[in-house]
């Protein structure tokens, strides 16, 4: 038997071997990096999603090459209650991951000579400056295609870098707060009207949600412009706008508002298409609760010992949350149940149903699915983690001790990894000037 | 030399997007996936040109079929559906039977990319998983979806993406401190962020095989795709507290919040940075706090970012809308006004753009869906057609792809290896439709 045959007999073996072999299959220890050949040019500058998209880049192996001016990049500010390391803020520090750091101002002259060099060597470019500021300062698109044709250049705007709204909002700068209002983040959280004043407002996401999007989103596009370019040598533009990013990756606001013709109401805490889908109040804190088929929904009553109002809630047709007083008092009816329990009994119990539906002769019985809503500090102690791997622990001299979230894609061959997370300004001018502007 | 904005139009022109090539040309995609996550990144692959086989159990379909807003189909369909699944054929067929296993195998032989989001370890008894599918075909990229990974010790446990969202944390951190109102990310994006992440570790891995000619298994964990965005866990490793919930205000940017101005309408400003904060100082008519709170971290400091979102707040509420873009035009801050769905479907700014399409179908005529978030010069994404009934392109594939004859197809049909639609809405045609005259459902070979 070949070794590779071995591999996949064990693989398919009992669920224990499985387990242990998927879990050396998927190390990054000494695999090869599928991009460690792209020298990506991140000139990203007071917007966030642009050093996203490259961090990206750089966890699967790419040389990422962040310029900044000397001052360093005002992105560095932006930090949760202005907590810092050594004049670093948290997010900056999270997408510093795997890259090298000069000093290079673009406003000069001399220096637009040395980017263009640089560009000579290099696969992708990243602008978030104003559109059109790398055009007039001679390094935009249109100028870098002709020095390298097989470049691959990404915007990021909140408007994009084409049409007339582009245009008109060009003086407007980006911020991650204003572009969950502009692509219908805000308008699809919070309370509905009947709460009062500021609940029923639009609420922001509490994350980067739309930074984060667009900077996944542009290495999404940029992946696949690079695609063409190992098949073709041709390079491209990717453009991104921030205040489109979210309705595009979900979709809802575009086909809701064209088929009802009208805006969805904000319903709070219940959910458009599904119930119970949503979060109920435990003895000790509070879960959440999915069981939105009508096999699930069944099953979720027989573990709640609520089976006396099957009837009325039978199908999910007699489920749709479009009556929000209905929907509330069967919110309560679930909830006079749950507080009953701790998490940990209520996620037992759904658990041993669902075991035991799955092994009864009546397949098919329902999965009634359970788990706590956990705090960030719970999810980074809980042990299923760990064994994956998905934090891990950096002490640097400048920074202190940190953890970040990394290896967030499993892959057997070429995974992405995190291998330093260093970003004093300028650490590693020399390293870049010997290697590429000589 | 040209003005900038005229070249960029020229270069992105939505109109001239379908003749443009497309990057995944001749790839074939399997995809075992169903619901939001999963399908989301076998559609991506398909709107770059790949051919994307979608498979469903006959009689039942994929779940999400019947994935309705407030329980109203349209035109017998999911419009979410349509835009998870657009541009894919729907081959119905059931797994459980060998004759079924044999058709599988034979798509696998020509397959690059096989995606499945059942489970863990589902695939692999159904005969479907990486073990079995990469002794057919060793260079195939195999993407398994859940919602906490192929292994650990959670690994069985089932998931959505309100699942995902509880177990990350993503949902504590939305909402007003010291209430007991929680919200969750909106519009299953913990299924779609996820689904795109998914695509975006087979295009890394198909720019692999391109290099290497090597396959390989990518274990996707929803999960930790939801983590990955999250700055809450390296906070609360510096802090050694909860970043806790913080409202409307964004807490890494002062002043910054969402706001209610004169005349009624929801706006959200923020200044990131200095240039930006002393513009907002200005506009509102208070130079003084650029001077008090010149040094950024300063500014940031609960007490005071407070002090300033109450300050910009009141500032928006004297305020009309009209105004506040002409300041942010001329001081340079961030500002933008809460659009709800209806004001995005018809922004005309995003039509111009390509963000948001007329689609025309044969089948369903019309209908309005967003284009991809990234826009590509030269080969950009695109939709070909909208989903389509149960089992739709079953003659297509089994004569055209695997040259099975009328004979041969009508056995299948009759052993029930092979299925169609029942009379339920989300899997059927739409009424006024005439599947009989439908070329492709009756594909009667070139």
């Amino acid at each position: 038997m070949s070794e590779k045959e071995q591999i996949l007999v064990r693989y398919g073996g009992t669920r224990k071997e499985r387990e242990i072999f998927l879990k050396s299959m998927m190390s990054p220890e000494g695999k090869p990096e599928v991009l460690d050949d792209a020298v990506i040019l991140d000139a990203s500058y007071g917007n966030l999603s642009g050093d996203i998209c490259s961090s990206i880049y750089a966890e699967f192996g790419a040389e990422v090459i962040k310029i900044e001016p000397p001052e360093g990049d005002p992105s560095r500010k932006f930090t949760h209650y202005g907590i810092n390391r050594n004049g670093t803020g948290i997010p900056f520090i999270m997408e510093a991951r795997n890259k090298r750091f000069i000093t290079m101002d673009l406003r000069k002259e001399a220096d637009r000579e040395d980017f263009k060099k640089l560009v000579k060597n290099a696969h992708v470019v990243i602008d978030t400056f104003k559109p059109g500021q790398m055009d007039e300062w001679g390094i935009g698109y249109r100028q870098l295609s002709e020095i390298n044709p097989s470049i691959v250049y990404i915007a990021i705007s909140p408007f994009g870098h084409y049409g007339k709204k582009a245009q008109e909002m060009i003086d407007i700068p980006d911020s991650d707060i204003t572009a969950q209002a502009a692509s219908g983040v805000a308008a699809n959280i919070g309370d509905p009207v009947t709460e009062g004043e500021p609940y029923n407002w639009p609420l922001r996401a509490g994350l980067w949600l739309s930074w984060y999007i667009t900077g996944i989103e542009a290495a999404l596009g940029g992946a696949v412009a690079r695609y063409y370019t190992r098949s073709t040598g041709e390079g491209q533009m990717v453009d991104v706008a921030t205040a489109d990013s979210y309705a595009s990756l979900v979709g809802y606001p575009v086909t809701i508002g064209f088929t009802w013709g009208k805006a969805r109401p904000r319903i709070g805490r219940h959910d458009f298409c599904l119930y119970p889908y949503g979060f109920w109040k435990s003895k000790d804190g509070i879960v959440a609760i999915a069981a939105p088929r009508d096999h699930d929904f069944r099953a979720l009553l027989k573990v709640l010992k609520l089976w006396k109002i099957e009837d009325d809630w039978r199908f999910t047709f007699d489920r749709i949350p479009d009556i929000l007083p209905m929907i509330e008092e069967f919110y309560k009816l679930i909830e006079n149940e749950t507080v009953k329990y701790t998490s940990d009994e209520l996620i037992k119990m759904a658990l041993e149903y669902s075991i035991k539906s799955a092994r009864s002769k009546w397949r098919g019985g329902g999965v009634p699915i359970i788990m706590k809503v956990q705090n960030p500090s719970d999810t980074m102690k809980n042990p299923h983690w760990a064994v994956r791997g998905s934090f891990k622990e950096f002490d640097e001299p400048d920074m202190g001790k940190f953890v970040l979230p990394v290896n967030f894609i499993k892959m057997s061959e070429s995974p992405p990894r995190v291998k330093w997370v260093k970003c004093n300004i300028g650490q590693d001018n020399d390293y870049v000037r010997k290697k590429y502007l000589q | 030399m040209e003005n900038y904005f005229d070249y960029t139009k020229k270069l992105f022109d939505p109109s001239r997007v379908n003749e443009k090539p497309e990057v995944f040309k001749g790839l074939r995609v399997l995809d075992f996936t169903h619901v939001i996550y999963g399908p989301v990144a076998a559609r991506i692959l398909g709107s770059y040109g790949a051919e994307v086989i979608k498979f469903e159990l006959p009689w039942v379909g994929d779940l999400w079929r019947f994935g309705v807003y407030w329980g109203s189909f349209w035109r017998h369909s999911s419009v979410c559906f349509h835009f998870v699944q657009y541009g894919k054929y729907f081959f119905s067929l059931n797994l459980k039977l060998p004759k079924a296993k044999e058709i599988i195998y034979k798509l696998a032989e020509k397959a690059d990319v096989v995606m499945e989001n059942f489970a863990s370890g589902t695939a692999e008894t159904w005969g479907v998983g990486y073990s079995q599918l990469s002794k057919i075909n060793p260079s195939i990229i195999y993407l398994s979806c859940a919602t906490y990974g192929q292994y650990g010790p959670m690994r069985f446990f089932p998931g959505w993406d309100l699942l995902a969202q509880a177990a990350s944390g993503a949902i504590s951190v939305t909402g007003y401190p010291g209430t007991d109102k929680y919200y969750k990310l909106p519009d299953y994006v913990g299924d779609f962020l996820p689904g795109n992440i998914g695509a975006l570790s087979v295009i890394m891995a198909l720019n692999y095989r391109k290099k290497t000619g090597k396959g390989q298994y990518i274990d996707l964990a929803q999960t930790e795709a939801l983590m990955r965005i999250m700055p809450h866990f390296t906070y609360n490793s510096i802090t050694g507290e909860e970043l806790g919930r913080t409202g409307n205000t964004d807490p890494t940017m002062a002043p910054s919040g969402i706001f209610k101005s004169k005349d009624g309408k929801f706006v959200a400003i923020a200044a990131a940075t200095d240039e930006q904060f002393q513009g907002i100082c200005q506009a509102m008519g208070h130079p003084e706090y650029i001077n008090k709170y010149k040094d950024s971290f300063e500014r940031l400091k609960s007490e005071n970012s407070k002090e300033l979102y109450e300050l910009a707040g009141k500032w928006v509420q004297e305020n009309t809308v009209e105004t506040l873009f002409e300041q942010a035009k001329r001081h340079r801050f961030a500002v933008a006004e809460v659009e709800d769905d209806y004001q995005i479907s018809t922004d005309e700014w995003r039509r111009e753009r390509g963000s948001v399409v007329m689609v025309t179908d044969e089948m369903y005529h019309k209908l309005l869906l967003p284009g991809p978030s990234a826009m590509l010069s030269k080969t950009p994404a695109r939709v070909k057609w909208l989903a389509r009934p149960l089992g739709y392109h079953n003659r297509y594939i089994l004569k055209k792809m695997l040259g099975y004859s009328d004979d041969e197809i009508k056995q299948l049909e009759k052993e029930r290896v092979v299925g169609y639609w029942d009379d339920r809405p989300g899997i059927k045609p739409p009424v006024y439709y005439d599947m009989k005259k439908d070329p492709m459902f009756n594909y009667k070979g070139d």
